[in-house]
Parts: structure tokens; C-alpha cells; sequence
């Protein structure tokens, strides 16, 4: 259910986000309208070309959704880079375009420095399936080379007619909660060309929901805060509102978005982001069945952190710079956010009626590069959660609003009483019959004639006791929860609240001054290792044919020991390198003295055996 | 205890094998085998010398005396290895089989975690495309 326009309006007005971006940055969010009419509408049916169904000046918010040509398999979607730009090759579009493209990276260079290399910050594996990923590039469907100038030049166009900073707001009722989303479209991600990232592509949906709850007399106040950053879902994307780490003006919560990305952050810094690479899944299960006998049943240590991660073995690593120091949109910013574009219920039709993607459609394998849908749907064209579930999007379908809460624990502690008293009757008849059956089997003892029943009884018995003491052990459980929930209910009537930060897991923090903190020859290292440890490999093969063996583990042993010296990991090298050593040498010794230890093993276990049995004669 | 314990059997090793040895017949173009295990024998020193620092530090939990302690092992058992691939002399066995356990008890949850108590370290990763 969708508040009334004005309502809507006035509570989407006074809560809307602060947007803090980073210096470099060139795009903000910005209106569908003057978007899609600076775009064209295509469609990509299987097996063909794509065809042009709207062309650029023709194109409306209305005429969006009724895609045209609209069949199983075909995939609608916007260009907004102009097709001057980057259309077919003459010799003066080549020079426009390398022009600008110049133009373009200058600026960037002079307005955006990376600081630390995202590659000084990870290992050396990570480095290189990076160089591989990109590769991939080139053979993967990719968002060309010159589309965020050409972006970056239509955006100035269309800002340079009407500038203008405007989110498309909707509220919904969900569950008790009041959710103001914010959804914010900005016309280009340039995070891979711009600000070393994953990707490139054409449009960028972000969002920023508001969960208020509301008292009986109508007053409403903010609750919880929830930033899309990359994909996540669920308890650690959100923030109680008294969070120290949400910032605040006045009531409107400060969000710092990534460089290119614009992935939204509660802090300002340098975030470092993993794609994982999983290990295919026959590997991946050896590698965690042998990672848990080496960490149980050796006892080995293992790494800082890998108990609470997802397993993975290949990183690559991407940093995303939320430093907060360009243009600020929003209350006390640089500049103010314009009427907000209302989503009313039922959606306006540029919403609900077009399922396609809102930009160039690249056809990239892993979709990093082709454009997001919109706000309702996903790239398949199946109905977004943000969207439909707005609550549990943020994993907040648990938790009532504090108006519902005293009445929630309430409600479940009376629940679980009457619970109580029905597993006490039902107990006590139960120990009753197993009583009556006790005296039953009692009584058949040692006649020979009712063996049968007597082992039957005697099976019922078992059976019947097991079953008493899963009911006692609920019983004993639930009276425990009845008590906590007592406690609870009397700490919300004193007014106390849980802890601001207990539901989340794993927070995103920005990297720390320390990690900051790091020499050119660190970075240039790190920029240089992999390509160097390559060629060294070369000349080896080349020069050193002789000792090639012991010449290549003596330079990886080098460069590993040079960059852990780096990283600070030397610890976690000199423990790997033993460990890979000492099962060298145990092999080595289970190799030449097999049939000695074989000898010596039973030799321990008759003497284990024998010391055991004495020590038992002489007690 | 155990790594002072490991420098003692070092040295008495080494002791061992030069006393096994007849140097008066030694001739410099000709080295016998058992002449050459024995000189060899002298690149243990730094480990065994590396050891005992380790082992003092070790006293006053110092997390240079497990890394110390754990470069040490790593070498005695590279160059029981290296030794093992040339000419495999007997001594390498016995030091190899006390590197693996020092090693494994060196690398076990209660030391490690003593050494080297842990640290929060929350990274993202990039649930999807964005």
C-alpha cells in the first residue's frame, strides 16, 4: 500500500539523504525523463542483431514500456552513448573521440588520485587471476572504451539545459513499517574506466530505504537505515538509527557513495571489494574436507577471519573509494535535491511496463557490464526484492517496529505458557503409562513362557522413556525462554533498547590509516611483481636450463619473501613454507624407513595395549 | 624446553659425526664421503645458533621467538632436503623427524594463538554485479 501523494511527498522530503561523493566523480543522480529521451530503444532477439525499435529523438517515459517486438528470449534495452560518437569509424570521429577520450582521462588525473593501489593491498595470486580477469575483457562482452566520455559529454548536455539532482521516491507500508525508499538513477557506472573498478556500464539504480515506524496518534520517527552497496542483502546492510556510524543532518542520513560505483556507504574511506572466484565444487570440497581435519583433528592454526567467511580460494581484489570530498547533494550540500519524481501505487508505467535494462546491453557472460533493469525488476526480468519485500530485503521481516515489540514478546511468551501447561499434562500422563508398563515388565521378569511380551515391554520402555525426555528437555527449554522473555519485556517497559550493532555480522569498513599508510616502492612493487616474476620465469627457462628446478623455487622463494616482507605476512609465509615442507619430509621419511614404522607403530600400540591392562591388574 | 632440547641433540650430532671422522687422512683434492657429510654438518650452525636465541626470547613470549623459532625449523629441514637429494647422510633423518614435529607443534591453535592473538578483519565481497 502506497501513502497519499502528499504525505508521500513531504515524508520522503524530510528524511532524504545526504550524497557525499567523491572528488572525480562525473555523474549524480539525475531524472529518467531527459535520460530516456536522450536514448534509443533496442531489442536483442536470440541468435540475431540487435534492432533499433525507437530511435533517439522519438523516445518518451511512455513510449518505454510498451516494447515493441516483445517475445521469449529478447532482451530490451536503452543506448544513451550517441551513435556520432561511437558509431562507425571516419577519420575525424576517430580524432573527436580521441580527443575527448584525452580530455577526459586529464581531467580524471587531475581530479581523482587512486592513493594505494588496490593490488599493494592483496597477495600475489589474487594479483595474478586479476591480470587474468583481465584479460577476459578483452574476449567478454564489455561496455566500449569511449562510452564514458561519450556519457559523460550527453550527461553535461542534458545538465547544461536543465541541471537538476533529483531521487524517485516511493513509501510503502510494510509489516508495520513505514518504508521511504529512495531510489537514485545516475546515467553512467564508471567505475572500471574511472576509478580502477570491476565494471562499466550504461545507467546505475541505487537505492536508500528509511524504515519509520509510526505511533497510534500518526507520529512517525526514523528507525533504521538501509544503503545498497554491490548486491547485499539482509541484517548487515542496515543501521539502527542511533548508530553513531549512521552520520546525520539534521534528519537526513549522510551517504557516502563510491567513486564510479556508487555503491552507498555509511562512512567515508576506501573500501576494499572481492569478487570471489569459487573453486569448482569436487575441489572445493576436498579443500574443506582437508581444511577441517587439519584444523580439528591436527589441531593446526588457521588464518585470522576463516571461520565466519564463505570458503574461497581466488580473489580479485577492487577498492572502492567513498572518500566523501566532491559534490555534496542534499541538506547543507553543495546542492539541493530537486522535487523528487513520485512512484506511486500502482507503479507508473515506465516502472511496471518496461522490463528491460536501462542501458547498453553488452551481453556479458558475468552481466557485470551490461546495464542494471529497473527499480522493479532484476536483469531477468523476475521482480526485484527491494521492490516486493522492501522489509525482509533488509532483514527486518524479523524485527517489529518498537510500537509492536513489548506486544510481540508478550504475545510469544503467552504462547509458549500455554505450551508449558500442555506438555506438563502431557508429561505426566506419559510418566504414568511408563510406570504402569515398568510394573508390567517387572512382573514378567524371569518366566520363561512370556519372554516375548517381556522384550517387547522392555522395548516399549525404551522407547517411551526416550520420548519423556525429549518432552521434559522442551519443557525445561521453553520455561527458560519464558523466563528471558520476562526479563525482555521488562527491560522494553524500562525503556532499554538492544544493542545498535548486535544483529550485524560483518560490518563494511573502510581500510584503517595503517593500511593507508604505505611506500611508492611498496605500491610500484606490487604494480610490478606479478609481470617481473613472469619474465624472471622466461629467463630461467632461457639461461638456466641446468639447475631449472632449484633456480625456479629459489626466485618464487624470493619474490614470496620480498612480498610478504611488504604485506606484513612474513609469519603466515614462514608457517606455510614449513608446513610444505615438513610434508615433503614426511614423505621422505615414510619413503625410506616404511617398513620401520610399520614395525615401530604396532610396536607403540602392543605396548600402549600392554602398559593398559597392567595399569588395570594393579588397581 | 623443546628447541633448547633441539640444539643439544644438534650438537651432539655434529660432535658425533666429526669424531666418526679420520681427519689426519684427509687429502684436499680427495674428500672422502663420510669426510664431506661431516663439513657439511656445519650448515646447521645458523639454525642451531637461531634456536637457541628463539628459545631464550620463547621465555619471555616474544613474538620474535616464534617467528625466529619457526625460520629456524624451516631452514634445518630445507637443508636436510637439499642434503637428502645430494647424498643422503644418515643424520639428516633424525633431524628431520624432530624439525616435523617442532614444526607441527609450533603451528598448533594453543601456540599460535598465544603468539599471535587475533584480529577483526571484515572485507566485502561483491555479492554480485552492481
Amino acid at each position: 500500500m502506497t501513502a497519499g501523494v502528499e504525505t508521500a511527498t513531504a515524508l520522503l522530503r524530510r528524511f532524504e539523504p545526504v550524497l557525499r561523493s567523491t572528488k572525480g566523480d562525473k555523474f549524480y543522480p539525475m531524472d529518467v525523463e531527459p535520460y530516456v529521451q536522450a536514448c534509443s530503444l533496442w531489442v536483442q532477439r536470440p541468435g540475431q542483431e540487435a534492432v533499433c525499435v525507437v530511435r533517439g529523438d522519438k523516445l518518451t517515459l511512455d513510449k518505454l514500456a510498451q516494447q515493441p517486438l516483445d517475445e521469449a528470449g529478447a532482451v530490451h534495452f536503452l543506448k544513451f552513448t550517441d551513435e556520432d560518437d561511437i558509431g562507425p569509424d571516419s577519420r575525424g570521429r576517430r580524432l573527436r573521440r580521441f580527443q575527448r577520450s584525452a580530455k577526459n582521462r586529464k581531467e580524471s588525473r587531475e581530479a581523482f588520485r587512486a592513493g594505494r593501489g588496490r593490488l599493494a593491498r592483496v597477495g600475489y595470486v589474487s594479483r595474478f587471476v586479476d591480470a587474468l580477469y583481465s584479460i577476459t575483457l578483452l574476449a567478454r562482452g564489455r561496455v566500449p572504451g569511449e562510452s564514458a566520455a561519450a556519457a559523460s559529454v550527453a550527461y553535461e548536455r542534458i545538465m547544461a539545459e536543465n541541471e537538476h539532482y533529483r531521487y524517485h521516491g516511493r513509501v510503502v507500508r510494510q509489516d508495520g513499517w513505514i518504508v521511504l525508499q529512495y531510489w537514485l538513477f545516475y546515467p553512467f557506472n564508471d567505475w572500471r574506466s574511472g576509478f580502477f573498478g570491476a565494471n562499466d556500464h550504461e545507467a546505475d539504480w541505487e537505492k536508500v530505504f528509511v524504515y519509520l515506524s509510526e505511533t497510534e496518534a500518526g507520529e512517525v520517527s526514523p528507525e533504521w537505515v538501509a544503503y545498497a552497496a554491490h548486491n547485499y542483502t539482509g541484517d548487515n546492510l542496515r543501521r539502527r538509527w542511533d548508530d553513531p556510524e549512521v552520520e546525520k543532518v539534521g534528519e537526513h542520513p549522510v551517504v557516502y557513495v563510491g567513486a564510479g560505483s556508487h555503491a552507498s556507504y555509511y562512512s567515508s574511506g576506501e573500501y576494499l571489494t572481492e569478487l570471489n572466484l569459487p573453486l569448482p565444487s569436487p575441489l572445493a570440497r576436498v579443500a574443506d574436507a582437508v581444511r577441517s581435519f587439519w584444523k580439528t583433528r591436527l589441531g593446526q592454526y588457521v588464518r585470522d577471519g576463516d571461520e565466519d567467511e564463505e570458503p574461497g580460494y581466488f580473489y580479485i581484489p577492487f577498492v572502492d573509494y567513498a572518500r566523501g570530498d566532491g559534490l555534496s547533494v542534499g541538506e547543507g550540500g553543495d546542492r539541493a535535491w530537486d522535487e523528487p519524481r513520485l512512484i506511486t501505487d500502482p507503479p507508473p508505467d515506465w516502472v511496471s511496463g518496461y522490463r528491460g535494462l536501462w542501458g547498453l546491453y553488452a551481453r556479458d557472460p558475468f552481466e557485470g557490464e551490461d546495464a542494471p533493469a529497473g527499480p522493479m525488476y532484476n536483469r531477468d526480468k523476475s521482480i526485484n526484492r527491494a521492490w516486493y519485500d522492501p522489509v525482509g530485503w533488509a532483514g527486518l521481516d524479523k524485527v517489529p517496529p518498537p510500537t509492536e515489540t513489548l506486544e510481540a514478546v508478550l504475545e510469544e511468551r503467552e504462547d509458549i505458557a500455554s505450551r508449558c501447561t500442555a506438555l506438563r499434562t502431557e508429561i505426566e500422563e506419559k510418566s504414568w503409562q511408563l510406570k504402569k508398563l515398568g510394573a508390567e515388565v517387572a512382573s514378567m521378569r524371569g518366566r520363561s513362557h512370556l519372554d516375548a511380551p517381556y522384550e517387547e515391554g522392555t522395548k516399549r520402555i525404551a522407547e517411551l522413556s526416550g520420548e519423556l525426555d525429549r518432552l521434559r528437555a522442551r519443557l525445561a527449554t521453553d520455561e527458560t525462554v519464558s523466563e528471558s522473555l520476562e526479563e525482555y519485556a521488562a527491560r522494553l517497559r524500562a525503556g532499554e533498547h538492544d544493542p545498535a550493532r548486535a544483529h550485524i555480522s560483518r560490518a563494511h569498513t573502510p581500510a584503517s590509516e595503517d593500511e593507508l599508510r604505505v611506500s611508492r616502492v611498496a605500491e610500484a612493487w606490487a604494480a610490478v611483481s606479478v609481470s617481473l616474476m613472469l619474465i624472471s620465469f622466461v629467463g630461467i627457462w632461457m639461461f638456466e636450463r641446468e639447475h631449472l628446478i632449484s633456480m625456479l623455487v629459489f626466485s618464487i622463494a624470493l619474490f614470496a619473501f620480498v612480498e610478504a616482507g611488504f604485506r606484513g605476512r612474513l609469519v603466515n609465509l614462514v608457517s606455510s613454507a614449513n608446513i610444505g615442507l615438513a610434508v615433503v619430509a614426511t614423505l621422505v621419511i615414510v619413503y625410506e624407513f616404511f617398513w620401520q614404522l610399520v614395525v615401530a607403530i604396532v610396536l607403540i600400540v602392543g605396548l600402549y595395549v600392554l602398559w593398559d591392562n597392567l595399569r588395570e591388574l594393579r588397581r | 624446553m623443546l628447541l633448547i632440547l633441539e640444539v643439544i641433540g644438534l650438537v651432539a650430532l655434529g660432535v658425533y659425526e666429526f669424531w666418526q671422522v679420520d681427519w689426519r687422512g684427509m687429502e684436499l683434492g680427495h674428500l672422502s664421503q663420510r669426510m664431506v657429510e661431516a663439513l657439511v654438518y656445519a650448515l646447521f650452525v645458523p639454525s642451531a645458533i637461531l634456536t637457541l636465541m628463539s628459545a631464550l626470547s620463547f621465555i619471555f613470549l616474544r613474538r620474535r621467538g616464534w617467528l625466529g623459532a619457526a625460520i629456524a625449523q624451516g631452514v634445518s629441514l630445507a637443508v636436510c632436503l637439499w642434503l637428502y637429494t645430494l647424498f643422503q647422510p644418515g643424520y639428516v633423518y633424525p633431524i628431520m623427524a624432530y624439525c616435523i614435529l617442532m614444526i607441527f607443534y609450533l603451528n598448533s591453535q594453543d601456540v599460535r594463538v598465544v603468539f599471535h592473538p587475533r584480529r577483526g578483519e571484515a572485507k566485502q565481497k561483491l555479492g554480485g554485479v552492481v
